[in-house]
């Protein structure tokens, strides 16, 4: 996985209840796969849950819902 | 053309998972529906042929759920092969693309892409009671005339606009349009262009957005020659196509586009607060909560599994002892009636019995499926799932293989990453599944006492808990050592889908029951039928001179002790079963499982449950009705009043029959299921590595146990 400036903020780093808006994607095959499930650049994305034992996020966005690995969230960068 | 005249019109359903069109597919074809298999790979997928008002035959193909043509599962790609090649047996005539409308967007990127491949379409639109409630406004007008498709609104619970899309269909197969390849959305890059020219001399039959599925798809695609993907690859590298920087542009352009035109047709209102979903999630899905009520699932679940099951179980097996009985003393003794009694009887009601449980498990686990759950507890567990190299997904495969292993490993083709989905299979087969609930039950009934502790929980209910549980722990404990031995590189994802909750639809829970009722009894119970009257044989009949000797043992024995002719009747009958071949061959591994506790009599029904442990209690059932005098007593009674020969105790005492649940939990007693991950992982290393490894396992348990309570 690429490192990154430690300015770039990240999906996995937001806490549950804030709104944010993806930037870009650091990893094409999370891109990928987060765009063909309808997230996109500039969608407004929120935290629902986080799993238990350090485990995945519930992602909201608009009226989809998706459960991510922390990783795969470590990916998506905001704006 | 004198082909397409023959075979019925095809027609596909496709569209996102979670979108509705399975329950579509049910509503249209109900109990018509065939399992059938993508050709070469065993891929399930369903059909169902059907004849329109017209007298025309429409052939309806249900294809797994995806949300793009980049398919990561093999699922995914069977369906992206079927609809490359049209002499694909599955390469539909036309497609009814299921999209959701609370997110059109989403449901609308394969769309696009589907219109570009030049297949025709029909836009069915679920989950148009959010419109009625007055969230959502739909300009199905609009969404007609700008993508050019007719859309319908359908809704597969109610099958309202079912009729509609009836006349759509009949139409189109009367007239047959070609559609225009090309129709969506998507202009090439400079790159892509410069390749599908290139393509054009490899593959001069495909439409240009063909040839770059072709493109992306180089590596794996089975249809096409070693030769061609050469040359595709030699093109490939000539232009510098990378399929991912032109997967993440296509979609991006795609959207971009339609996205217009979903907004300008759907008008929503903006949702206020939480939706019902997300509230019963913040529930269901917390840290504590969530798993305490995972938890307390489950043990409902075997709770009413062990007590919902019992009476129809009694049912069944009083009506077979009864007719049974009635036949033996109506029809002439002989061995004919003696094979219908005691072998085909007692066989059939062998596998009859274990129905009402198997449909019982398939009714709960659908329904959690149905409702959305499963999702949430892959979503809870896939953590933990980790931590044991394996996926949240697997969580659901493991779930399932509480009914059966079979269809759990052929779940795991979900899983894109090889090593959790090998994990997975490899594991699988230790959770107990219902084969082994007769084993279980018999057993239980015998060794553990009827007692309620705490008012509410039954001792036995426990105890059935108590072995599953066990076979949990098997399961994650050797996931555990796999994941520090099997090495991979390749990255693996979760980012699953959680799809609102909703009632469950009865038509699906319904079908799945049906089909995998019918499953078991056909396909499991041919082999135990069979089995059965093998074993009836073999008990049956042996070497003469030793069935002489066993005879005038039995005589002597009579005379000597002067009995009556009912016991010298039971004499005689062990003294010939032990004569048998099966008696040979139970004595013969008799020393290999003496350790364990276990009789020739248990030797033989472990050799026959190596075919299927199910065929357990039938064996128990023929070896023991040979020797019975009382042909209305259940096995369970017979088993309990069977005595050790040497000291006299109850045979199934508690170390034995602990020892034996214990084998039952660990082995690897499955022809079928190995048979299934021979197929699932292309080689006999697997299967013969888990065989291995179950045996050694359920022997030492056995083994330690045994010695330990003894």
């Amino acid at each position: 996985m690429i490192r990154l400036p430690a300015s770039e903020k990240t999906l996995s780093s937001v806490k549950p209840g804030f709104k944010e808006i993806i930037s870009h994607f650091r990893d094409e095959q999370v891109a990928c796969r987060c765009i063909s499930m309808g997230l996109l650049p500039g969608s407004v994305v929120e935290i629902l849950h986080r799993a238990p034992f350090g485990g995945g996020c519930y992602v909201k966005s608009d009226r989809l819902h998706v459960a991510m690995r922390r990783e795969e969230a470590c990916s998506i960068v905001l704006v | 053309m004198a082909e397409s005249e023959s075979r019925p019109y095809r027609v596909a359903l496709m569209g996102n998972p979670n979108g509705g069109k399975t329950s579509l597919f049910n509503y249209i074809t109900g109990l018509q529906q065939k399992t059938g298999n993508f050709p070469g790979v065993t891929v399930d997928i369903m059909s169902a042929e059907i004849r329109l008002a017209t007298g025309k035959r429409v052939s309806f193909v249900d294809f797994p759920g995806l949300y793009n043509l980049y398919p990561t599962s093999r699922d995914e790609k069977m369906v992206v092969q079927s609809l490359l090649h049209t002499s694909d047996p599955y390469h539909p005539d036309l497609i009814c693309y299921v999209a959701d409308v609370t997110c059109l967007e989403k449901h609308f990127l394969l769309l696009d892409q589907l219109r570009d491949l030049g297949i025709p379409l029909i836009l069915l639109l679920t989950m148009m009671d959010v419109e009625q409630e007055g969230d959502l406004a739909v300009d199905t007008k609009r969404l007609e005339t700008s993508l050019n498709l007719p859309v319908v609104a359908v809704n597969g619970r109610n099958g309202s606009g079912v009729e509609q899309l009836m006349e759509h269909i009949s139409l189109f197969a009367a007239l047959r349009p070609a559609a225009q390849p090309g129709a969506g959305g998507y202009t090439f890059s400079e790159d892509e262009r410069r390749l599908v020219e290139e393509l054009g001399q490899v593959f001069p039959d495909f439409s240009p957005y063909k040839r770059i599925l072709l493109a992306h798809h180089a590596q794996w695609i089975p249809t096409i020659s070693a030769g061609e993907r050469i040359r595709l690859l030699g093109c490939i590298g000539e232009v510098g196509f990378r399929t991912l920087a032109s997967q993440v542009r296509e979609v991006t352009q795609r959207y971009r586009q339609f996205g217009e035109l979903v907004n300008k047709a759907v008008r929503r209102r903006a949702g206020t607060g939480f939706t019902l979903s997300e509230r019963v999630d913040g529930f269901l899905t917390n840290r504590i909560f969530g798993l305490m009520v995972f938890l307390a699932v489950l043990t409902l679940m075997f709770q009413a599994l062990y007590t919902w099951a019992a009476w129809p179980m009694t049912l069944i097996e009083g009506g077979f002892a009864g007719l049974s009985g009635y036949l033996s003393e109506s029809l002439p003794p002989g061995m004919l009636t003696r094979f219908l009694t005691e072998g085909l009887l007692a066989g059939l009601g062998g596998i009859l019995v274990f129905i009402p449980q198997i449909a019982l498990l398939f009714f709960l686990i659908s329904i959690l499926e149905e409702i959305g759950y499963m999702a949430r507890a892959a979503f809870l567990f896939d953590r933990i799932m980790q931590f044991f190299g394996m996926n949240g997904r697997s969580m659901v495969a493991l779930i399932s293989g509480g009914a059966c292993a079979i269809p759990a490993i052929m779940s795991t083709r979900t899983i894109s990453s090889w090593k959790e989905r090998l994990i997975t299979i490899m594991v699988t087969p230790f959770i107990s599944c219902s084969a082994r609930i007769p084993v279980y039950t018999v057993l239980i009934g015998l060794v553990i006492p009827a007692r309620t502790v705490g008012h509410y929980l039954n001792l036995q209910g426990l105890a059935f808990l108590g072995l599953y549980l066990l076979g949990i722990f098997a399961a994650l404990f050797s996931a555990l050592m796999l994941k520090w031995w099997v090495r991979s590189d390749e990255p693996s994802y979760l980012l699953l889908e959680l799809p609102d909750y909703r009632f469950p639809v009865w038509r699906n829970v319904g079908l799945t029951v049906w089909e995998k009722v019918k499953t078991f009894t056909l396909e499991a119970g041919k082999i135990i039928l069979v089995l059965s009257l093998i074993i009836w044989f073999l008990a049956n009949h042996g070497p003469r001179e030793r069935r002489e000797a066993a005879a005038a043992e039995a005589a002597r024995q009579t005379q000597v002790l002067g009995l009556d002719r009912q016991a010298s009747e039971k004499v005689s009958r062990a003294l010939q079963l032990e004569a048998s071949y099966a008696g040979i061959l139970g004595k013969t591994m008799e020393p290999v499982i003496r350790p364990l506790g276990f009789d020739w009599k248990i030797g033989i029904a472990l050799l026959t449950s190596f075919a299927a442990r199910e065929v357990f209690v039938a064996t128990m059932a023929t070896i023991y009705s040979l020797g019975q005098e009382d042909s209305e007593r259940t096995l369970r009674q017979r088993l309990a009043s069977e005595r050790n020969e040497q000291t006299g105790r109850p045979r199934y005492d508690l170390p034995t029959g602990v020892s034996l649940l214990l084998f039952y939990v660990f082995a690897m007693q499955c022809m079928s299921t190995l048979a299934v991950v021979r197929r699932e992982t292309r080689s006999w290393k697997w299967p013969l590595l888990q065989f291995a490894g179950m045996t050694v396992l359920a022997y030492l348990a056995s083994f330690f146990s045994y010695q330990l309570l003894q």
